[in-house]
């Protein structure tokens, strides 16, 4: 065994992140850490590389203990690791960048260099060298040597903390979502160099969303859920088991999923095919209130979004679902207009979605409700509420509304001096929801409603959502929860690395296969 | 304008009518080469007038009460700022940015306000007066600029400076690599406060009067040293020397601006800000001062196919 977690613990306030998990990595594998968002993958690996102090556990790298040892050290012991959200020197080039990942290595040269001493440029000479194969190593070409680091292109940034960590000669490598981002060519990539890097004997853990990647190259996936271990095995015995399926998909109320676990094998032809194929039963409405017309979003060399044209109707519900990092977030945060487009086009009701300001938009009668909800902890219910009416000044009519809000959420009526920080998950949930409203939406964007809470809490939040609608508001909500959307949702979007990979009614999705293998890959 | 052609008609005479200047642009250059230091390795410290202080006081304390050679007291105040660098770091690096700042700041402030002010022996308000020979060190303390700019430069190429790039790059990813933040910190802190510790001896003796003002030891001082950075531009040695230079060398820019010199020195400051926020020798060296919104060539697409 060369990494040996046992029984580590995490929380974060009353937040158990990492519960007590045990793990063994094999000298010489490829070992998989995949969950749905917030299971506590990043904290886990937070906590083995010592960025985070354990509250319970131990952890072993071979003979050496890695429990309660600083970062630097843990480091210095051979375990390297790149980052979720590439962290890269960005201002130094990218030979330096990995010049800096031979520190530990590297005799202290402070006096010899005072005096430049010929010998000590020799052991330049040679580092440089050697910095120079590893760019090779990871298929980067010479020529980015000289480039600053925050010049490249994003795929290669990902290779180049990739060729940094291995400055390290490390015995293990943690890979942090490595593929995050990438088109489907550019994973491709990613995965050879994966298997070429285990080939010459490094161990790797990987962690990442996309299913097909981490289904492929890993020997043994190990999958979390709220912290805990819900599952340890080879790729197919994990696909198929069903705490695992129901952790991706979520739980649908009363509906079972009754479809046939296409578990593996599933190429990406077929899959394409079967998209094309999909029954178009419910078609998309003629007269619609969003016109969403080859939106194609990107952040700097990273393409969020390719391409989507969608339409909702007034008096639906419509859900975009997909796995993490498929761009749901990107299309709600454009169609608001926080993010601008770069190509495309987006009306609702007339207003031009891409050019609007988001103030003027919100005016109109879009209202998104954000992810991780953004209400603002530290001021009590009552005033999160007062502050979404801050741009109407009738003091009688605002309380009146106010008013209405409570009635229809009673916990936060109940609960008005409170904090809002104070509040549980759903509870915050419910208010972001009811500040959303108190703008008056016609079109409400809700974004992950589900996302980190408990199973009645879900129910509660889903339920408060089909009065919302029954009272006549239209809805466009992205879930990861896909089982719970697509039982509300009069249509829906299945989404997969920036595209609509199909559509149709929320019950012929629920059954179709080919949803199930957007979240786990195949 | 008289004092840049006397400048090239006659520098023998332009030396000897300015050795003060040249002494404070050459003092000046040595603390702005502490606030590199600091800066390099990602810490916004203020402290370099706290450490000029304890450099100043000790040396003439000790030629006042010991009569001990000149030389002799610059060191024993330059070790004396370097050992208050270790005793100041160790309880504020665990702090970043402004919070590093603010905390910097009191200590400056509690130097001079606190202990300054009312310990006798200090001379309090009234300061030192002292006898040594002011002038005769200007060579010195041009020799002394050059040498610790190049010593600086050197540390900057080695294991030590790439660790301190990669600190002020981003802390995080420094740890992953192997490299101790805290420690390489700390060692940035003490050399930052033993070259202000050196400046602040060389500069008790320029004068014959050391004092607690808090244009010489206090905020005022720290933003002027900062100054120095941001003018210069803090990625390469020298961006903080010519911002020295040029900040000292002011009052002398503008004579012609008599009773609004300032005014003139505040909009010159503003102006290289806006038009070059990397300071004067930053990235791409002395590159010309140009505007984001100029015309520039623009750059051929390349041709598809």
């Amino acid at each position: 065994m060369l990494l040996r977690l046992d029984d580590v613990q995490r929380h974060f306030g009353g937040v158990r992140a990492v519960d007590g998990v045990s793990l063994e990595v094999e000298q010489g594998s490829v070992q998989g850490l995949i969950g749905p968002n917030g299971a506590g993958k990043t904290t886990l690996v937070n906590v083995i590389t010592g960025y985070a102090r354990f509250q319970g556990g131990r952890a072993w790298l071979e003979s050496d203990e890695l429990t309660g040892l600083p970062a630097h050290r843990i480091a210095g012991l051979g375990v390297a690791r790149t980052f979720q959200n590439i962290r890269l020197f960005k201002d130094l080039t990218a030979i330096e960048n990995v010049l800096i990942g031979m520190h530990t290595r590297r005799r202290d040269d402070t006096l010899a260099q005072l005096a430049t001493l010929p010998i000590f440029r020799s052991a330049e000479r040679s580092r440089t060298k050697d910095a120079y194969a590893l760019l090779e190593a990871v298929a980067l070409p010479h020529s980015v040597g000289t480039r600053r680091a925050a010049t490249l292109p994003y795929g290669d940034q990902r290779r180049l903390e990739i060729a940094r960590a291995l400055a390290l000669r490390p015995r293990l490598l943690i890979l942090d979502e490595p593929a995050a981002g990438m088109n489907p060519s550019e994973k491709q990539g990613m995965r050879e160099l994966i298997e070429r890097l285990n080939a010459d004997g490094l161990t790797i853990l990987l962690i990442d969303h996309d299913m097909r990647l981490v289904m492929g190259v890993c020997k043994r996936v190990a999958v979390l859920n709220f912290g805990k271990k819900i599952a340890d095995g080879t790729p197919a015995e994990v696909s198929t088991d069903a705490g695992v399926i129901k952790a991706y998909l979520g739980s649908g109320g009363d509906k079972e999923v009754t479809s046939a676990p296409g578990a593996s094998g599933v190429d990406e032809a077929t899959e394409v095919e079967e998209a094309a194929t999909t029954s178009r039963a419910a078609r998309e409405p003629d007269k619609a209130i969003l016109h969403v017309q080859d939106l194609t979003v990107s952040y700097g060399a990273v393409v969020a979004v390719r391409g989507v044209s969608f339409r909702v109707a007034a008096g639906e519900v419509v859900a975009l679902i997909g796995a993490n990092g498929a761009g749901k977030s990107t299309i709600l945060n454009t169609l608001s207009g926080l993010i601008r487009p770069e190509s495309g086009a987006a009306t609702f009701d007339g207003l031009d979605l891409a050019h609007a300001k988001a103030s003027a938009i919100v005016r109109h009668g879009l209202v998104q409700v954000p992810e991780g909800r953004e209400i603002l902890a530290r001021q009590t219910v009552l005033e999160n509420l007062e502050l979404a009416t801050w741009a109407r000044r009738d003091g009688a009519g605002t309380r009146k509304r106010i008013e209405d809000v409570m009635k229809r959420f009673p916990i936060l009526g109940e609960r008005r001096a409170l904090s809002a920080g104070s509040l549980s998950g759903g509870e915050q949930q419910m208010l972001a929801i009811a500040r959303g409203l108190l703008a008056r939406p016609r079109l409400l964007l809700l974004d992950e409603p589900s996302l980190g809470l408990a199973p009645q809490m879900v129910d509660e939040v889903f339920r408060a959502i089909e009065e919302i609608h029954q009272e006549g508001t239209t809805i466009l909500l992205v879930e990861q929860n896909a089982l719970r959307a697509l039982g509300i949702a009069d249509r829906a979007y299945v989404i997969e690395t920036g595209r609509i990979l199909l559509s149709g009614s929320g019950d012929d999705l629920l059954h179709n296969p080919a949803v199930r293998r957007a979240y786990l890959g195949g | 304008m008289d004092f840049f052609i006397q400048l090239f008609t006659d520098p023998v005479l332009f030396w000897n009518s300015h050795t003060l200047l040249i002494s404070q642009i050459g003092i000046n250059g040595i603390i702005a080469t502490s606030m590199f230091l600091v800066l390099y390795s990602g810490q916004l410290s203020l402290a370099a007038p706290g450490f000029m202080a304890i450099g100043a006081y000790t040396s003439v304390l000790m030629e006042l009460y010991w009569h001990t050679p000149l030389s002799v007291n610059i060191v024993a105040g330059t070790l004396l700022a370097a050992g208050g660098g270790v005793l100041v770091g160790l309880p504020v690096l665990r702090l970043r940015g402004v919070f590093l700042a603010i905390a910097t700041i009191g200590f400056v402030e509690a130097l001079r306000l606190g202990v300054i002010l009312n310990v006798p022996i200090t001379g309090e308000g009234l300061g030192l007066k002292h006898t040594a020979d002011p002038l005769g060190g200007v060579p010195m303390i041009l020799v002394s600029l050059v040498v610790v700019v190049f010593l600086v430069w050197r540390l900057t190429k080695g294991r030590l400076g790439s660790a301190w790039a990669a600190i002020r790059q981003d802390e995080i990813a420094a740890l992953s690599q192997g490299i101790s933040v805290a420690r390489y910190k700390m060692i940035a802190f003490i050399f930052s406060a033993l070259l202000a510790g050196y400046a602040g001896a060389l500069e008790a003796h320029l004068t014959f009067i050391v004092s607690p003002g808090d244009e010489q030891y206090g905020v005022t001082r720290a933003v002027q040293v900062l100054t120095f950075a941001v003018l210069g531009g803090s990625g390469f040695v020298l961006g903080p020397v010519a911002g020295a230079l040029i900040i000292t060398l002011l009052p002398y820019i503008f004579l012609q601006a008599g009773p609004y010199l300032n005014v003139f020195s505040g909009v010159f400051l503003i102006a290289v800000i806006v038009f070059r926020p990397q300071g004067i020798v930053g990235r791409g060296g002395l590159a010309i001062v140009r505007p984001s919104w100029w015309p520039r060539a623009r750059t051929r697409a390349p041709s598809p196919g």
